[in-house]
């Protein structure tokens, strides 16, 4: 089947948010601060706006004038303290993008710099012995136990400690960020490349201090999101320029500010320690310290829900799990693809395949023995549903043993890891659909952001539910004024959560035609000479003949649905301190990867990798298939070659792509991928979200499938040649 | 803001306005990959820029000693060229290495001389062979040997209104080019080791690229590898050499001991690649 | 240095340079000015592809070729591409293959399978292919469904 999108997408006629351009339209700019951390002396915008072609500038004074309520706590330019290289300290708007930059360099600005906080270790040397908490800088501490953990380890055979460390690493979707915003008749408006239209109306109107009502949010096309596009990030700095400026403004990031700026995967450190007794373990104690970048306290989302990752879907008997978010001269800690849990995994799982070694069981054999089977109870106390993560390492070690068999050469190795995930994460959406003689329309206020879920995911479903074929179903999209609400594209959730707003709209169509039919068979829709048919058994009508006269006249029948998920609750009586999240619905996935080493260089590639992803139910096998062909090859960058190289001066060292290296087509092997059917999740059909799993056991797998070839453990992230060449001999 | 592009259609009118130019007024733009790059950057910013693409240097031409290169020619169409692989591997080895095709394109072989990268892919190839650039300026033509060119990082010893014509490639045995990178495809190498085998003295020519300043010639290495046919102790004691003389520094891309550590393998492994190249199998 | 400029000649149209500035680039000149942003606008340092275009036949990066450099070339962009023989074949391919999931790289990606096919002919070997093709990024299918759209383009033009 052809993409829906491929079409436009091919021709050149997709308009993404960098191609926006509308009459009128002004050039915006930031102007960055030249210290990742200090106090801002004196910030005057007057020579910048005698620069000619300069149209506005703004800065605190300006926020606090044109948006009197804009929210206090996170003012869109910092007063006084600078917390990251780059940040935004004014906006500037221009006839051109040569005049903004001019007017940008105008700016007569002074700060006074300070020494930035750049690794969390060197802040907490002691840790984790001594605790990371008590300073100014911890913006989140979370602390959970259950059992008897002294007793777990004081009776253990063995205790099995490593620290594993994991950098930064970057969404890096081909499209930077871009938006067009324009303030007018008191309507705030914003046409953007964005994960979450809805999503960005909020923070917009929390952040400018606008009523939502107010506030009008386009999407595009998205080129690539990834996480990265997943709430506000220009579109308050835009609007306010376009208030001052009273005509459109284009705000645009280079791709140098993509990285300097971007709000992404950040570092972080990892001590685990497992107990076990007679081949099983019997406690589990994991640490976490998280760089959280310039994250405000309370607004920490990562530590709750990341430290569970490192417990793992596994049975570990008494355990104690902590973690610190730690604010640091960085541009705030932001999602990317399933936020931290590669990290996590790659902890867990080279840290699991180093302890059955330890123990002479095979690595798979050891996770078989431990893995949360359907009716377990998680650490946090969640039932854990259907869930196919035994299969898919049982699957995993039968290609892992014919991989072997069939003669991995010399300097070869293989390596299992598991990951889990949950798409139950509680966020909500409505769905409208739209029902004419000539086919249905969803009527979306979210875009396509790639993956298929919008415009291949919800249309499977309407299909499946209403008998139409997918030729006769299209997405609409419509803005945030007068789209049904949905939470966005993000979270693996669009087709397990939006999509049953959708199975629940169609459904009510089927059922409002089946009366009009007056049948009590089911009625199923079909297309015949363009024109839609209602069939229930033998009776056959025209959809025109079953509408009313009003709804001819709107284009047809209309119906919604609602979905808000569910989550938790977890356990309260084993969280100590802090927000712990109760997502369920579990997805299970297992990656096996075969690498080549050079070990002299330390050069690792991987030479075949599989895939083995629990997925529901696939309702379109193609789609996610190619999600998990790209979440591999995104995993193999944070495996093998992807860093944000942070210099000592609290600037990054290589903000760009040649720097910045993601994989290319030559980085990526052949890939094998399964695809598990048969554990139902939440979703419509029974399916599982699946855009963020399969990233996540891909790094894991590597390091596993480096210690097989060379008997080394990695214990950092990436496993770069130097790295790789100083972990087999000693530089 | 902004600059002027001058496009002078004969050699004596690119001297002429290369000539008038004051100091630091004036770049000279081959295929512009890598001067773009610093002008976006900020990092120069000319008034003028002196455009080659209406000279005649946009050609390569092969004869009995070797191949000339015009400075404008595009690296692309001299891997395209299916006598490049045959007869100067190394070159097209160190070509293949130079960012993307579409980046090939543009890039060209004089610019790479111009602007004197010390991470370039191409310099230590070209040192190893012995390249001669020839230049023309206000006095006339002269031919100057490319080691000599490369005097001083990023600032080749170019007099006043002199331009780069073209770079001579004299052929020889056999040569390669190797380089060791984070991510193998389109990136900057940490250590590049470029060696030509030769038919006469001295039968090992070596050079290097990722070391500050500039790619080097690596002669105290090529004096270990005195022999036609290096025993291994001679290509181990020469890749000791290597490891240990050569000036390397730590940077973002690499530390110091992991340069030092790889310039010494890739050292042995393009001699023990030519070696073998040079021994007609058996059977 | 006011002169006569011979224009480009994109996607078989002629097109004027007057008033193109000397320092701007062939990918602000067919975005900007001309308003083809079927050429997307990626990391504008030769690292990604996604402005790839055919510059006489050939893929050129937009984002660091001047448009004065090249005046008097033929260039081809996504817009023009039905019209090229070898680019139907890769358009089709790219569809059939389901090759794209963004869509942003995948201009980039068009312009330079066809023109490496132009460059080196059908009967090209798939490895050199896939590794001349390792200059542009995407982020989104992790390349197997475009190392299957090249094949099949390869095959289809044997």
């Amino acid at each position: 089947m052809i993409r829906p999108d491929a079409r436009e997408k091919l021709s050149g006629e997709a308009v993404y948010g960098t191609d926006l351009a509308v009459e009128r339209m002004l050039y915006g700019a930031f102007v960055p601060s030249p210290v990742p951390n200090g106090v801002v002396r004196r910030l005057d915008l007057g020579p910048a706006r005698r620069v000619p072609g300069v149209v506005a500038a703004v800065g605190p004074d300006e926020l606090d004038r044109l948006c009197p309520k804009h929210d206090l706590e996170r003012p869109l330019f910092p007063k006084v303290a600078v917390s990251y290289y780059g940040q935004p300290l004014a906006a500037v708007a221009a006839e051109s993008p040569a005049a903004a930059r001019a007017a940008v360099r105008a700016v007569v600005l002074e700060v006074d710099a300070a020494p930035p906080l750049v690794d969390v270790e060197e802040l907490y040397p002691a840790w984790p012995e001594a605790s990371a908490r008590g300073d100014a800088r911890t913006v989140a501490h979370v602390l959970a136990r259950d059992g008897d953990l002294v007793e777990a380890f004081a009776r253990a055979d063995l205790v099995h400690e490593e620290t594993y460390r994991t950098s930064g690493v970057h969404q890096v979707a081909i499209e930077p960020h871009a938006c067009v915003a324009e303030v007018a008749d008191g309507r705030w408006s914003v046409t953007t490349t964005t994960q979450t239209p809805f999503g960005v109306r909020e923070d917009v109107s929390d952040l400018l201090g606008i009523p939502p009502e107010k506030v009008v949010v386009t999407g595009t096309w998205v080129g690539g999101g990834f996480g990265g596009k997943g709430s506000s990030f220009l579109e308050p700095y835009a609007l306010l320029l376009a208030a001052a400026a009273g005509r459109p403004v284009r705000l645009a990031l280079s791709y140098r500010e993509e990285f300097q700026l971007g709000r992404t995967t950040l570092p972080m450190v990892v001590r685990l320690e497992t107990a076990v007794r007679d081949g099983a373990i019997t406690g589990r104690r994991v640490r976490l310290l998280l760089d959280s970048g310039a994250s405000l306290p309370g607004r920490d989302f990562a530590t709750g829900y990341a430290i569970a990752f490192l417990l793992g879907p596994y049975r570990v008997g008494a355990f104690e799990m902590e973690g610190y978010a730690i604010r640091t001269n960085k541009p705030p800690f932001g999602p990317h693809r399933a936020p931290l849990a590669p990290q996590c995994a790659f902890a867990l799982e080279s840290h699991t395949d180093s302890l059955a070694r330890r123990l002479g069981i095979d690595p798979v054999e050891f996770r078989l023995r431990h893995v949360w089977r359907e009716g377990d109870t998680t650490p946090l106390g969640l039932r854990v549903g259907p869930f196919g993560l035994a299969e898919a390492l049982e699957r995993a070690r039968a290609l892992r043993d014919r991989w072997r068999a069939d003669g991995s050469g010399s300097g070869r190795g293989l390596g299992v890891a598991c990951g889990f995930w949950s798409t139950g994460t509680g966020a909500g959406g409505e769905a409208r659909l739209r029902l004419g003689p000539e086919g249905l329309a969803i009527v979306e206020g979210e875009r396509e952001i790639g993956s298929g879920s919008v415009v291949g995911g919800l249309v499977d479903v309407a299909v499946r539910v209403t008998g139409l074929p997918p030729t006769a179903v299209r997405v609409v999209y419509e803005n945030t004024a007068t789209a049904p609400y949905d939470t966005g594209v993000f979270g693996s959730r669009t087709v397990g959560a939006l999509g049953q707003a959708v199975a629940k709209a169609a459904a009510s169509l089927v059922r409002t035609l089946a009366d009009r039919l007056g049948s009590r068979a089911p009625v199923s829709l079909e297309v015949k000479g363009g024109r839609v048919v209602v069939v229930s058994g033998r009776l056959r009508r025209s959809l025109e003949a079953l509408l009313t006269p009003e709804e001819r006249r709107a284009g047809g029948l209309v119906a919604t649905g609602k979905h808000y998920g569910r989550s938790g609750p977890i356990d309260e009586r084993r969280v100590v301190d802090g927000t712990f999240y109760g997502y369920q619905d579990f997805t299970a996935t297992v990656a096996l990867a075969e690498v080549a080493v050079d070990k002299e260089t330390g050069q690792v590639s991987a030479t075949r990798v599989a895939e083995f992803l629990d997925v529901g139910v696939a309702l379109n096998p193609a789609l996610v298939t190619a999600q998990v062909e790209g979440g591999v090859a995104m995993g193999l960058g944070t495996a093998l070659t992807e860093e944000m190289l942070w210099r000592d001066d609290g600037r990054l060292g290589n903000p760009g792509l040649l720097d910045y290296r993601v994989p290319t087509i030559t980085e990526v092997p052949p890939l094998t991928v399964e695809l598990l059917e048969g554990h139902k999740g939440a979703g419509p059909f029974g399916a599982k979200g699946v855009g963020e799993p399969p990233i996540i056991p891909v790094p894991a797998a590597v390091a596993n499938a480096l210690a097989d070839a060379t008997g080394a453990r990695v214990t950092e992230l990436p496993l770069s040649p130097e790295r790789v060449a100083r972990a087999l001999k000693p530089l | 803001m902004g600059f002027e592009l001058l496009r002078p259609a004969t050699v004596p009118q690119a001297v002429a306005l290369a000539s008038a130019a004051a100091p630091g007024e004036l770049a000279v733009l081959a295929g512009g990959t890598d001067l773009l790059l610093d002008v976006d950057r900020g990092l120069v910013a000319p008034r003028r820029v002196l455009s080659l693409a209406r000279l005649p240097w946009h050609s390569h031409r092969w004869a009995k000693g070797g191949l000339t290169v015009g400075s404008a020619e595009p690296l692309r169409n001299l891997e395209l060229d299916p006598r490049l692989a045959r007869r100067l591997p190394g070159l097209h080895d160190a070509i293949r290495a130079v960012g993307s095709v579409a980046l090939r394109e543009r890039a060209t072989l004089g610019g790479n001389v111009v602007r004197a990268a010390p991470a370039s892919d191409l310099l230590p190839i070209l040192l190893a062979y012995d390249a001669v650039v020839d230049v023309v300026g206000p006095e006339g033509r002269r031919s100057v040997a490319l080691d000599a060119l490369l005097a001083r990082s990023r600032e080749p010893a170019l007099g006043h209104g002199e331009l780069v014509a073209s770079v001579a490639i004299p052929t020889t045995a056999d040569s390669v080019y190797r380089w060791q990178r984070v991510r193998p495809a389109n990136d900057v190498s940490q250590v590049g080791v470029a060696v030509v085998r030769s038919t006469e003295r001295p039968y090992w020519r070596v050079a290097l690229g990722g070391v500050p300043s500039r790619p080097l010639r690596l002669h105290d290495v090529e004096r270990e590898l005195a022999r036609a046919r290096p025993t291994r102790e001679e290509l181990g004691r020469a890749a000791a050499v290597a490891g240990a003389s050569a000036p390397f520094v730590s940077d973002k891309r690499a530390s110091e001991p992991y340069r030092r550590r790889v310039v010494a393998l890739l050292l042995t492994r393009s001699v023990e690649q030519l070696l073998a190249r040079a021994t007609p199998k058996a059977g | 240095m006011a002169r006569a400029r011979r224009g480009l000649e994109v996607n078989g149209h002629r097109r004027s340079l007057d008033g193109v500035p000397d320092d701007e680039r062939l990918l602000d000149t067919l975005r900007g000015r001309w308003r083809l942003t079927g050429t997307k606008e990626g990391c504008r340092s030769g690292g990604c592809g996604a402005c790839t275009v055919l510059v006489e036949g050939r893929p050129t990066l937009s984002c660091l070729t001047l448009s004065s450099e090249v005046e008097g070339s033929a260039v081809t962009t996504i817009e023009g591409i039905a019209s090229d023989a070898v680019g139907r074949v890769v358009r089709t391919a790219f569809e059939r293959e389901g090759a794209l999931q963004c869509g942003y790289c995948t201009p980039g990606f068009v312009l330079a399978l066809v023109g490496l096919l132009k460059e080196r002919g059908a009967r090209v070997a798939s490895e050199t292919l896939v590794e001349e093709l390792s200059g542009n990024l995407c982020r989104c299918t992790g390349y197997v469904s475009i190392r299957r759209a090249a094949e099949a383009a390869r095959e289809a033009l044997g």
